[in-house]
């Protein structure tokens, strides 16, 4: 993070070239708000997109403090890019860069993981048994894939015997690419495409991971050969409700064979079976002709049994468990011992007020994307400062999230949506229908959504 | 998304071919500097070929643009896509025949 002052790193050129740019405009932007003086000490435990942008967010418009993020790793990883890997669009080197890129000049960088929070105490513990006080604290830990909820099956297994998991790592989404193309290779089989009953981040990447195989069998010229089945524990597909019914009749066109309310709750490797618990009731299970019936499992519900030659996995997810351990998990509610307990319109803690949250740890019924965080940051920054300054908070977050959801290599649909009116559409440019597949909607997946997801990480968007 | 918010992220989008407009820039400049320097004037010279490669770049670009993007020309569908798309194609006519002009001019001159 330290550079020679004789030379400027691309990031602070990249800084100080939209910081011009902005400046020479005649519009006034929160970004160009004045600085706040301080004595308090901010912790920011996490330093992925949201915990990078709120620390260049902060840093900017503090003045005195301390500002201390907590992130151990040296890499940026550009998640949004892991369905590009594993779907053979782009290399992996892509979706990394160094950490020190991002983290501003001024703050501390522990280079720990985080194990525990004592929020009654205001402290944050660190894996090497050290402690943080501190006055203010932004959660922004992200999520954790509970793969262990699954019997048998473990991050270790992505890349072997027919298994994919586009979230486990950038390893693991190039390892899910090449399972593919293997299952591909072989001329025939069975793909199965699961969805996790939780919340998750990027809800479209299991679609988009179908579609974009479709592709894939399409282009091989022996579609016919292959069954693909897609999994959901619910009987949808997806939050917003248009695209929800859009996903389900592109599926039926394609030949995708779906079926609802089946859990993945065990996967034998070796075997290449998959169990799934059905979640529906009892009276309507019909086992289809390529499923077997297992055994009831303990909790008395049905089991079905599938044998795959190919299967992408998505796991549950839940905040880290040093976070559910903590005071700071919800405690009644939907998001009840899974996630961060904030007020989702303020990202304040509903029981700490010197507590924010934002990102994927916070338990909300939509947004776990980049994008939200995006829309998240600004608000998180300016009620901060309010509650440093002792002023009622008055930004609100919409639930604003966005989906570039593809539907096939080569074009996507640009869904952005909110809270509001039963998730309603909120297209950020009039020209692009959110209900529209196109290649403009695609080229900004493949083109624009990185460097945007740069600059909000630099806290200059 | 505000005009400046746009902007900034153009900027980013940009900054990592930053070096390869500045050259094609210069480039361009650089071959207009040294045809006028040689008594070329846009207006009294004549150059089909600038014409035809212009009109044959800009035209395949309808399909080296969506393969560029890892797209097909098949995707471009909606209004906004044709406009974009169309852009593409008329900026590439355009840069073409303003290369080639004056380049054609300096290898007519050269051969006399």
């Amino acid at each position: 993070m330290k550079h020679s002052p004789f030379t400027l790193s691309r990031r602070q050129l990249l800084k100080a070239g939209a910081g011009l740019s902005a400046s020479g405009l005649l519009y006034t932007s929160a970004l160009q708000a004045n600085t706040i003086d301080t004595q308090a000490r901010i912790v920011i435990v996490g330093g992925g997109a949201s915990g990078m942008a709120m620390a260049n967010r902060l840093a900017t418009r503090l003045r005195g403090g301390t500002i201390t993020l907590v992130e151990p790793r040296d890499t940026h990883h550009y998640q949004p890019g892991w369905t590009m890997v594993a779907s053979g669009i782009w290399g992996p080197d892509k979706t990394m860069r160094p950490n020190a890129d991002f983290v501003p000049q001024g703050i501390n960088w522990i280079r720990q993981y985080a194990a525990g929070i004592d929020a009654e105490n205001r402290r944050v513990d660190l894996a090497n048994g050290e402690s943080l006080d501190y006055d203010y604290l932004v959660v922004s830990t992200g999520l954790q894939l509970n793969y262990n909820l699954i019997d048998g099956m473990s991050p270790d297994l992505v890349g072997q015997h027919g298994i994919g998991s586009v979230y486990a790592s950038i390893e693991g989404a190039t390892r899910t690419r090449q399972a593919i193309k293997g299952w591909i290779d072989k001329g025939e089989g069975k793909g199965i495409f699961t969805a996790a009953p939780t919340a998750v981040k990027c809800a479209g990447a299991p679609l988009k991971m179908t579609f974009t195989t479709l592709t894939h069998l399409e282009e091989s010229g022996h579609r016919d050969a292959f069954d693909v089945d897609f999994m959901s524990p619910t009987g949808g597909l997806f939050s917003q409700p248009w695209v929800n019914d859009f996903v389900k009749q592109r599926f039926d066109e394609q030949g995708v064979n779906r079926r609802h309310h089946y859990r993945l709750s065990a996967i034998d490797p070796q075997a290449k079976q998959a169990e799934f618990t059905f979640e529906g009731e009892k009276d309507s299970l019909a086992v289809p002709d390529d499923l077997r019936a297992g055994d009831d499992n303990a909790q008395g519900k049905p089991t079905i049994i599938a044998d795959y030659d190919f299967i992408h996995v998505v796991p549950p997810m839940s905040a880290p468990d040093f976070v559910k351990q903590s005071d700071l998990i919800a405690k009644d509610g939907p998001h009840q011992g899974e996630w961060l307990d904030v007020d989702i319109h303020t990202m304040q803690h509903k029981r700490y007020p010197e507590v924010f949250g934002i990102g994927d740890v916070i338990g909300a019924p939509i947004n776990k994307t980049a994008a939200s965080v995006k829309a998240q940051a600004p608000v998180v920054e300016a009620n901060l400062l309010s509650a440093i300054q002792g002023k009622s908070l008055t930004a609100r977050h919409d639930g604003y999230t966005s989906c570039p959801l593809i539907t096939g290599v080569g074009k996507a649909m640009l869904v952005e949506f909110g809270y509001d009116d039963n998730f309603a559409f909120m297209p950020s440019f009039p020209f692009i229908d959110p209900k529209d597949e196109s290649w403009a909607a695609w080229v900004m997946k493949d083109r624009m959504l990185q460097p945007a997801y740069y600059a909000v990480l630099d806290g200059q968007a | 998304m505000t005009f400046t918010g746009a902007m900034t992220i153009l900027m980013y989008a940009l900054a990592p071919f930053a070096w390869l407009i500045a050259g094609g820039v210069a480039i361009f400049l650089a071959i207009h500097l040294f045809a006028y320097l040689r008594g070329y004037q846009f207006s009294q010279h004549h150059s089909i070929v600038a014409m035809l490669l212009a009109l044959a770049l800009g035209l395949s670009a309808l399909f080296w643009i969506p393969w560029f993007t890892n797209s097909e020309l098949g995707y471009v569908d909606t209004v906004f896509d044709w406009v974009a798309i169309i852009g593409g194609v008329i900026a590439t006519m355009v840069i073409t025949f303003f290369t080639v002009h004056p380049l054609s001019y300096l290898l007519i001159e050269k051969r006399e």
